[in-house]
């Protein structure tokens, strides 16, 4: 996945997104406050404001109950990787492949001077998933309930087309299950055994990845999200994807 | 593989040879008696540098602004300390003695200016292709 620098990039301003994409993002409570390197980095702020004035009005904002999702607090992230430990003991991940993985870069502070920043990446568990939307056979699907993007194995005929769609580099494929395996917020191995967080979530030592119900208004990840002042952005907002992994500093 | 750490050792050994060149910059009771190369905390995380060079050279301390007080001059023992960790920073102890957001950068800020991660450690010890460290366990 390229890595977008989003300290050096100028703000184009939430007008050059398409109108279309603006409104998908309000259905979510989120208001687009810049567009960043031609619409592939997007922040958004909680749209408390417009909601506000529609006061009265029952909105359904979210359409998962619960509705998970995670806030990574980007700058917190010290690479120690003690969160893909857990992720590849919890959920049997092989060497070859990572359902979650840490990515680095530079960003350029001053003339020769740089500083060291590191990302977490995983599914992002599409609100409009191309994975999906690809998979012949419907092994990889949406979960009605929770929202997340689940994967049933035995369906897999490993054609691999969903990796070819998935713009977050987010699936590889298992030899074992001879399936594509990806993250699924550790439904099967915690979150259906009455867990409140994902094994990385759990294993982080630093609060990097904040994991929740973001239709919860109590929920740690809806308070981040909705925080006024507070830039949130999403990866690549251009595929349409509509992630529900968040990305925040401080 | 033996001969690329004969040659390594070598190089370590020509530049602790040669700290006495740049001990002259320093003041003269002082001593350059410290490692050139910089230091890699594993616990309680991997993976913290600290690097003398630039404490010495750019900060200016000498040797006792942190040794023994802060730290223990024998490489190792802080890291058998259980209270290594960010909290003792944050009251003041081990590099949180400077590390304040007064003298210098707060310890709660730019994490990744001294945390140089998995990937950092691996790359450091990455002598050739075997000697790579794994993640996985
Ligand atoms: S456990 Fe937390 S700090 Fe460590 S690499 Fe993972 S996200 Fe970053
Ligand atoms: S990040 Fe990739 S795998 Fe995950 S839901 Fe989105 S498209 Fe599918
Ligand atoms: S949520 Fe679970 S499966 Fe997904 S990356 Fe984290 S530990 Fe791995």
């Amino acid at each position: 996945m390229k890595i977008e620098d989003l300290e050096r990039m100028k703000n184009e301003g939430p007008e050059s997104l398409p109108s279309e994409e603006r409104r998908k993002f309000l259905k979510m409570g989120l208001v687009v406050t810049g567009v960043f390197a031609g619409g592939s980095v997007l922040s958004l702020t909680s749209a408390r404001n417009v909601y506000g004035a529609l006061e009265g009005i029952k909105l359904k904002k979210y359409p998962y109950k619960p509705h998970y999702s995670m806030v990574i607090r980007q700058d917190r992230c010290i690479d120690c990787e003690l969160c893909k430990e857990a992720c590849v003991k919890t959920n049997n991940v092989p060497e070859y492949g990572y359902r979650t993985t840490i990515l680095e870069r530079e960003i350029p502070i001053g003339p020769d001077e740089f500083q060291r920043e590191f990302m977490p990446v995983l599914c992002n568990h599409c609100n409009q998933p191309p994975c999906v939307r690809v998979c012949p056979t419907k092994a990889t699907y949406k979960d009605k309930k929770t929202g997340i993007v689940m994967m049933e194995y035995k369906k897999c005929i490993g054609c691999k087309t969903c990796m070819a769609a998935c713009p977050y580099n987010a699936r590889y494929f298992n030899e074992e299950k001879r399936a594509i395996d990806k993250c699924n917020f550790c439904f099967d191995t915690r979150l259906s055994k009455g867990e409140k967080l994902t094994a990385c979530a759990a294993a982080c030592p630093a609060d990097v990845r904040i994991f929740g119900d973001l239709s919860d208004p109590e929920s740690r990840v809806y308070k981040l999200v909705h925080e006024p002042e507070r830039v949130v952005w999403v990866l690549r907002p251009e595929t349409g994807a509509l992630p529900n992994v968040y990305y925040t500093k401080g | 593989m033996k001969k690329k750490l004969l040659l390594v050792l070598s190089i370590f050994v020509v530049a602790l040879g040669g700290q006495g060149l740049f001990s002259n910059g320093l003041a003269d009771e002082e001593e350059a008696d410290y490692p050139t190369e910089p230091i890699v905390f594993i616990q309680p995380v991997k993976a913290v540098i600290f690097d003398h060079k630039f404490h010495v050279e750019e900060a200016g301390l000498d040797c006792e602004s942190c040794h023994d007080d802060l730290f223990e001059q024998a490489a190792g023992t802080a890291e058998e300390n259980d209270d290594f960790k960010m909290q003792a920073l944050y009251e003041g102890k081990y590099c949180g003695a400077c590390h304040d957001g007064e003298t210098a950068f707060a310890s709660n800020t730019k994490c990744a200016v001294c945390h140089i991660g998995v990937m950092g450690y691996n790359r450091m010890h990455k002598v050739d292709g075997e000697a790579e460290e794994k993640v996985h366990h």
